[in-house]
């Protein structure tokens, strides 16, 4: 399988994660959503110094990753590709600011070493919460709780599509990539002089092929408004389970349990 | 005097001012029919079936769906009683499940849910693949994608199918599979195709197009057989009559 079949097999299994009969898949998507944000707009709140105190945010994907059954290991390699991008932010910190925060030994660390590490976690964390929503939780689902809070009709729309027309691009890009590898044999890649055609192609052929979706859409009487099944009502435990989270994520925000535990032993 | 549910009078079609693609056309088609649409390549056989559905309707002449005219107005009400099937399933389906596939269209009907629930288990029950209901769309086979096809549009409780090309990439087993389902039907049927053992197992009356016109329209036994008539329009005897 080349990388694009790769890609297109990720996006499949990410969507049978999503549907799999387990507890956390059954919460309700908007409890799940709203969780999310939560979690993000509190980790990316730490100051750009308090690494510690943001180690501790940890603890929701760590256990989230245990409750759900999901494969760490596969996360980050789901991953691969954000990470780098993740891992340049900040880098640039370092050079810029100097000041010396603590010593460690005879070593000085840096205010910017310290800020470009934070800003890698918080990234990661967030990335990693992102994915535990996506694995957890379908796309219909998500656009159906972003309906429930009002987000307007058209980006949820643009968003469902979007996510079915990258679909449809990774599979024409596949049929080009094979059909060029086929009568290039012992070619490595693409060669530059094609790019220009191949890219052509493939833009006119999945825009032709989304454009079939869409007129069977039509004929199933979609006139742009998505409609969504039957959704469960919100139960006690699609309360409890936000909720439960939402304490325990700004208990570690406010009391520096690191510090605390530290402490205890000094 | 039985009821007509197609007609259509003197129908033109073009993309461009210098390709007509359909000129001439008339076409009527009364209860319970089932009409074969055969034609070499770029014949016009799916153009006309996209013109009937509402996907082109900058034509010329009349067009008429179960007494309506065929325009923007009454577009919605007229693709209710249409159910088209692609002849490529994967453009067809695009919802992750069979089962959220089967229910696009009553839902966007908005009907009451347990409706909705009730017509995606009748469709899949009409097609036999109820076992099928919670599979993803990307796990199921060429053949298995045609039947959910199938299933997407019975959901809708059409007057009609319109079929192009629907014995296309199936394997000889799932084509006879499918050909005993629609000949369960009782729906009105217009099915495209190049193969013409599958229109003659199908359909009693065949309609013969070349250059965006009607050659023929009559029995399907008759067409079958006229050897020259299928040869002067670049079509060739059904396997099943070809000596080897």
């Amino acid at each position: 399988m080349n990388k694009i079949g790769q890609a297109i097999s990720e996006i499949q299994s990410l969507e049978s994660l999503s549907k799999q009969d387990v507890w956390v898949n059954r919460i309700h998507p908007l409890s799940k959503l709203c969780l999310t944000v939560f979690y993000i707009a509190v980790t990316v709140s730490f100051h750009k110094y308090d690494l510690f105190g943001l180690l501790a945010m940890a603890v929701y994907p760590v256990v989230f990753f245990m409750i759900a059954d999901l494969s760490f290991g596969e996360a980050l390699r789901r991953l691969r590709v954000v990470l780098p991008l993740v891992m340049i932010m900040g880098v640039l910190n370092p050079f810029f600011d100097k000041t010396v925060i603590v010593t460690v030994g005879r070593m000085n660390v840096t205010g910017g070493v310290i800020s470009m590490i934070t800003l890698m976690i918080k990234a990661i964390f967030t990335v990693l919460a992102g994915y535990l929503l996506i694995a957890t939780t379908s796309i219909e689902d998500i656009c159906y709780a972003l309906r429930v809070i009002h987000v307007p009709k058209i980006f949820v729309i643009v968003v469902l599509l979007i996510y079915r027309y990258v679909t449809v691009l990774l599979a024409e890009a596949r049929r080009v990539t094979q059909a060029y590898s086929l009568r290039a044999p012992g070619q490595k890649g693409i060669h530059y002089k094609v790019w220009g055609s191949l890219l052509g192609q493939m833009l006119l052929r999945s825009m032709d092929r989304a454009g079939i979706i869409y007129e069977s859409m039509q004929l199933r009487g979609f006139t742009g408004d998505f409609r969504y099944g039957k959704r469960e009502k919100l139960t006690a435990k699609d309360f409890l389970w936000p909720l439960i989270w939402a304490g325990i994520i700004l208990l570690f925000r406010l009391v520096p349990v690191f510090t605390l535990l530290g402490q205890l032993f000094v | 005097m039985s009821h007509i549910h197609i007609d259509v009078n003197d129908l033109t079609f073009s993309y461009n001012k210098n390709n007509q693609v359909l000129s001439g056309i008339d076409f009527h088609v009364s209860e319970d029919e089932s009409v074969g649409i055969i034609g070499a390549n770029g014949a016009g056989k799916s153009t006309f079936l996209k013109i009937l559905v509402g996907l082109e309707l900058n034509f010329g002449g009349e067009v008429r769906i179960e007494e309506m005219p065929l325009n923007k107005q009454l577009l919605p009400k007229i693709r209710e009683k249409i159910g088209y099937v692609f002849q490529d399933s994967d453009s067809q389906l695009f919802m992750t499940t069979v089962e959220e596939d089967v229910a696009f269209a009553p839902r966007n009907y908005g009907l009451p849910e347990d409706e909705v629930e009730r017509r995606v288990s009748a469709a899949l029950e009409q097609v036999r693949i109820s076992h099928l209901r919670k599979k993803s769309i990307y796990q199921l086979s060429g053949g298995e994608k045609k039947l959910v096809s199938l299933a997407t549009i019975l959901s809708m409780t059409p007057d009609m199918i319109f079929l192009d090309e629907p014995s296309a990439a199936l394997d000889p087993r799932n084509r006879r599979n499918l050909i005993k389902i629609l000949n369960g039907f009782e729906h009105v049927k217009l099915i495209t195709s190049h193969d013409l053992d599958f229109i003659w197992d199908t359909c009693k009356r065949t309609v013969l197009m070349a250059e965006g016109r009607l050659i023929y329209d009559g029995p399907t036994d008759d067409i079958m057989r006229n050897e020259s008539l299928l040869l002067e329009n670049g079509l060739e005897l059904p396997l099943s009559l070809q000596q080897r």
